[in-house]
């Protein structure tokens, strides 16, 4: 057993009793001192919560862009343009996204009860409304009348909009992929790291969606 | 007695290289261009002050790291551990304490020798009037009138100077022990306005005023050269500047403006 | 102290560990590991395919990006040739424009970054005690991202209009004018390439934190990790935090040169200056990614050629960490002389300044550390101590260059590139070599020859100096950098310079005549030939597959030279 006595070397912070007293859920990402290595769910998780931090800050970088561009130029929409519309439509479509969240966790939460057949539906249709989300995407970019390289606007909206649908994507394909694997014999037997992973994913892109659909269409000038 | 005659060793040893720090922060001077504006004085200063500083840091480390080396060595084969002493939280404090007041110090000399350059403050970036007149956010000392106000107007690869009778040249000439400001205005890519005997420089964006002032403060003939990289003959940008006493700038601006 | 025991095992209880790992007789691991740890694999044929295991990725790592380092150092010879005489006439200036350009991004992100990477990727598991890395296959192809993305940008140079010229940091808008027009261009294929390695240093980043943090050996808390694992851990994470900026701008980027968007554009409303700041709040900390990991390794190389233990072990950690912290707010001192309001350029004159204060920690700690010792001059040491002097003065240029009365004049000059290389070549590139002699037996099982070893830093000492130093006074007497003609009264310096440089690419034939030599005919080394402390000293050499042949579990503090014991056979046949 690994002597704890202190040294001068130790941390000046325990953090064994920090961690203690912390939620178990976030317990499970935070291990201490060593010996936990065969914990591959865990490790699996929090290999995957680390990835999703950096990426959010790529979608960072471009909302301080955007705020910047927009906070120091006056000449924000090309002439005759008004901007994106925060019309019923997109009110919708935001909350068919939203709401897929809640779904996929229930989707979750049915595989840890070994309910199978009711976690793919349930999966199924996360990814159905996923799709509903992008064709609608796609219909308000046909209608609208900037294009991507009309200003700093145009460039700015359909960029932000761009990456983010592209992610969607990614994300509709990842359930995709969980569903026909849970039609393979024993695919569960060791963990079902795979679809924590693409529901972890999918709470992502619709944090990106809310601050991005604060940032275009509730912020007017 | 050792413990006195070490104590002994290690003050003298500062002492060696607090001379010699001195020395070289007085011998920096001479490292620099000529000094052409008033503000030079100020940089060469710091600059000396930073020098001085460095020295006494670099040989402090070098000389007790090549002490160690020239009395430390081991025997061959021999790989016995030294001595037991893992930390001093005494000496660690010491050394954390010491540098942050040092720092902060330079700092603060820095901050100083800025605020006596007349180095006008850029509009702040939030700011939605960009093509007014720049906000003079630096604390400008010398709030007497400006002599001159010229443009100067960069393109790939070239330069030209816009003076107030509307006077167009690839000359910069300036009036002695005037302050003068420049108006920076680049016309495609970002350029730098340098001059290494006046110490001041300033990236030059399109679509944006900036401004810089400046006192020359000796008479001749300098070069500017620009300092952001700007494309296939970024090395040729460069054009003749000369610092005139007040008969003979207004002699060349009249000749340049008769030219035209 | 019993309650915290019984309390530390009731939790570790909890968790689904292998509980032959936590008596105080670890028994042998009878599973079919016996099989997978066999003998340590000698088959040439494993580094040229797409092994998970740590150790030859580590190697592919460390080999392919020495031959980048080649191909970066033959176009500054190039460079360097060209800056013999004043006149630009050994190259035309387009090709000397791509040919700067190259080499930074060459050197920073196909050399000394990726490097880091392959060392990292070879040590930290047996440091930490661990069989290999959190994810195996995320590793292989990480590196496997790396040849093809440096031949893509090496490729650049046959493509119409040449390669990307507009230096390594391609500010818009000149690094967005595209003579030829065509989207396959110079510029875009170095995004892309950027780009690429960027997702293989996110995969690392990935891959290391979760190392790190997961697969610690029993009883190897934070506080008894080697300082190379706490720098490794510490540059991982600037990577994952920053990097996503750079991404940001180089697509933004990507989108104004490609498909017409106006972001960085002045002339059509857009604004470079943001570019600037994304760039730089990565390119910043990258500096601290490349040189934390050097630092680590000046932590594990001076001790163990002092036999003293590392001064200071826990303020070293605790600094890996402030560094890494503090530089993520200073990256506004690249922008001193560009368009920032007086109020920006005072707060990062002082942030850049009060990096020194953690630096400075470490460089003290070294100094003690070899204070009052019982030196070994071997190559590794040499290197180390070579490094940590040059750093000195590189760190205190790079103080003076956070003074924004001095960098107004100094900025953009040769000045900055005789700190910067004093950094990244006579420090960290010193760093490199000295853990490259220092680990070769353990990696190869053989040992280097010694006085070949001795030859190559001499030559690399003093060609480093020479190469360098020189640019201090040119910048001080404003040439200015990334010129191919200068003035007359600049030649005297550069001449030396040259000379310095064409003598460093000198050196590196010793190198590799040592390497390829020794690996062939070396003789065979102990599993501990310098008698150092690290868990990976206490495996054989090279180590098996699964680096252990049982976990190890950890009660001891790290560096651990302070017993008056001598070590068995401390008195060797040398």
């Amino acid at each position: 057993m690994p002597n704890p006595t202190h040294h001068i070397d130790e941390s000046p912070i325990r953090f064994d009793r920090l961690v203690q007293s912390l939620p178990n859920w976030l317990q499970r990402f935070l291990p201490i001192g060593g010996g936990i290595a065969h914990d591959h769910h865990g490790k699996g998780m929090f290999g995957v919560t680390v990835f999703l931090l950096s990426e959010s800050l790529v979608f960072l970088s471009f909302f301080f862009t955007y705020i910047a561009l927009r906070l120091t130029h006056p000449n924000w929409l090309p002439p005759g343009v008004k901007g994106p519309e925060l019309s019923q439509f997109i009110i919708f479509n935001t909350v068919v996204l939203l709401s897929s969240s809640f779904v996929i966790q229930a989707a979750e939460n049915a595989l840890k009860r070994h309910k199978i057949i009711k976690f793919r539906w349930l999966l199924a249709l996360t990814s159905g409304m996923g799709i509903y989300f992008l064709v609608a995407q796609a219909i308000e970019w046909s209608n609208l009348n900037f294009r991507l390289t009309d200003g700093l606007m145009g460039g700015t909206f359909y960029l932000l909009t761009g990456f983010h649908g592209l992610h969607v994507l990614a994300g509709i394909l990842l359930q995709l992929l969980m569903v026909s694997r849970s039609f393979i014999r024993g695919n569960y037997n060791s963990s079902h790291f795979g679809v924590s992973a693409t529901t972890l994913f999918w709470h992502f892109v619709d944090v990106i969606w809310v601050v991005l659909f604060s940032l275009v269409y509730l912020w007017r000038t | 007695m050792k413990r006195i005659f070490d104590a002994l060793l290690l003050m003298v040893f500062i002492a060696v290289i607090l001379v010699i720090a001195r020395w070289i922060g007085d011998r920096a001077y001479s490292w620099m261009p000529i000094q052409a504006t008033a503000e030079a004085e100020r940089v060469d200063r710091i600059f000396s002050f930073l020098t001085s500083v460095g020295t006494f840091i670099f040989l402090a480390i070098a000389g007790t790291i090549g002490y160690s080396i020239l009395i430390g060595r081991a025997p061959k084969g021999d790989w016995s551990h030294g001595h037991p002493a893992r930390s001093d939280v005494r000496l660690e404090i010491l050394w954390t304490a010491a540098p942050t007041v040092l720092v902060l110090w330079l700092a603060a000399q820095s901050f100083s020798i800025y605020q006596q350059l007349d180095i006008e403050g850029l509009q702040p970036i939030v700011h939605l009037h960009l093509l007014e007149e720049p906000a003079a956010a630096a604390t400008v000392k010398n709030t007497t009138q400006l002599a001159e106000n010229i443009e100067v107007i960069a393109k790939q690869w070239v330069w030209s100077f816009r003076y107030p009778n509307n006077v167009i040249s690839n000359e910069l000439h300036l009036k002695v022990n005037e302050r003068t400001r420049l108006n920076l205005h680049s016309q495609d890519v970002i350029h730098g306005f340098y001059v290494p005997e006046f110490r001041l420089k300033q990236d030059m964006i399109p679509n944006r005023n900036i401004d810089i002032v400046l006192t020359p403060t000796q008479i001749g003939k300098y070069h500017l050269r620009d300092s952001q990289f700007s494309g296939i003959d970024f090395a040729l940008m460069v054009a003749d500047v000369y610092v005139d006493s007040s008969e003979t700038y207004s002699q060349w601006l009249s000749q340049a403006a008769t030219r035209k | 102290m019993i309650q915290v025991k019984l309390i530390v095992n009731g939790f570790l209880k909890l968790l689904p560990v292998n509980k032959k790992y936590m008596t105080n007789n670890p028994i042998q691991i009878t599973d079919d590991s016996e099989d997978r740890n066999s003998k340590p694999d000698t088959n040439w044929r494993e580094y040229f395919s797409f092994s998970t295991d740590h150790k030859v990725i580590g190697v592919q790592y460390m080999v392919t990006t020495f031959i980048f380092f080649l191909i970066g150092g033959l176009l500054a010879m190039i460079i360097r040739g060209e800056l013999l005489t004043p006149e630009s006439d050994l190259v035309d200036r387009s090709l000397y424009n791509g040919l700067f350009t190259l080499h930074g991004t060459v050197m920073i992100f196909l050399w000394i970054i990726p490097f880091n990477a392959g060392l990292a990727n070879y040590l930290v598991p047996l440091m930490i005690g661990a069989k290999d890395m959190a994810f195996p296959v995320l590793n292989a192809i990480a590196f496997w991202i790396i040849p093809p993305a440096g031949i893509l940008l090496l490729s650049s140079f046959l493509v119409q209009g040449g390669p990307a010229q507009a230096g390594w940091w391609s500010y818009p808008p000149i690094s967005l004018q595209n003579p030829t027009g065509y989207p396959i261009n110079g510029e875009s294929i170095w995004i892309l390439s950027v780009m690429l390695l960027g997702i293989s240093s996110i995969m690392g980043g990935v891959n290391f934190i979760t190392t790190i943090v997961w697969m610690r050996a029993p009883g190897m808390t934070f506080f008894r990790m080697p300082i190379f694992v706490w720098t490794v851990l510490s540059a991982q994470l600037l990577q994952l935090i920053c990097l996503p900026s750079l991404t940001g701008a180089i697509v933004l980027l990507f989108f104004d040169l490609t498909f017409g968007t106006n972001f960085f554009k002045p002339l059509e409303n857009g604004d470079p200056i943001i570019y600037q700041h994304l760039f730089w709040f990565y390119s910043h900390p990258a500096v601290y990614v490349m040189a934390l990991p050097a630092f680590g390794i000046f932590s594990e190389i001076l001790p163990a050629f002092s036999r003293n233990p590392l001064f200071g072990y826990r303020s070293v950690a605790i600094a890996s960490f402030g560094i890494g912290v503090v530089s993520i707010f200073v990256w506004v001192h690249h922008l001193f002389a560009s368009a920032t309001p007086n109020w920006m350029r005072m707060l990062f004159m002082v942030s850049s300044m009060l990096v020194g204060v953690p630096t400075g920690v470490k460089v003290f700690a070294w100094t003690a550390t070899v204070w009052n010792g019982r030196l070994h001059l071997f190559t590794p040491m040499l290197f180390a101590l070579g490094g940590v002097v040059m750093f000195v003065f590189g760190g205190i240029t790079g103080i003076m260059l956070s003074s924004v009365p001095f960098d107004i004049h100094v900025n953009n000059t040769y000045f900055v590139v005789g700190h910067f290389h004093y950094i990244v070549h006579n420090t960290i590139t010193m760093a490199i070599f000295a853990a490259i002699y220092f680990w070769f037996p353990k990696i190869t099982g053989k040992m280097y020859a010694e006085g070949w070893g001795k030859v190559h830093f001499f030559l690399t000492f003093i060609g480093a100096n020479l190469t360098f130093f020189p640019m201090h006074p040119l910048g001080l007497h404003g040439m200015v950098r990334r010129v191919s003609s200068y003035d007359p009264q600049f030649q005297g310096w550069n001449i030396i310079a040259s000379l310095g440089g064409f003598l460093l690419g000198i050196s590196t034939l010793p190198f590799i005549a040592n390497m390829v030599g020794s690996l062939l005919l070396g003789k065979k080394v102990s599993d501990n030939p310098w008698h150092a402390t690290g868990l990976e000293w206490k495996t054989s050499s090279p180590p098996p597959r699964e680096n252990f042949e049982e976990i190890p579990v950890v009660n001891e503090p790290p560096y651990h030279y302070n017993s008056k014991a001598i070590p068995e056979a401390a008195v060797t046949q040398e």
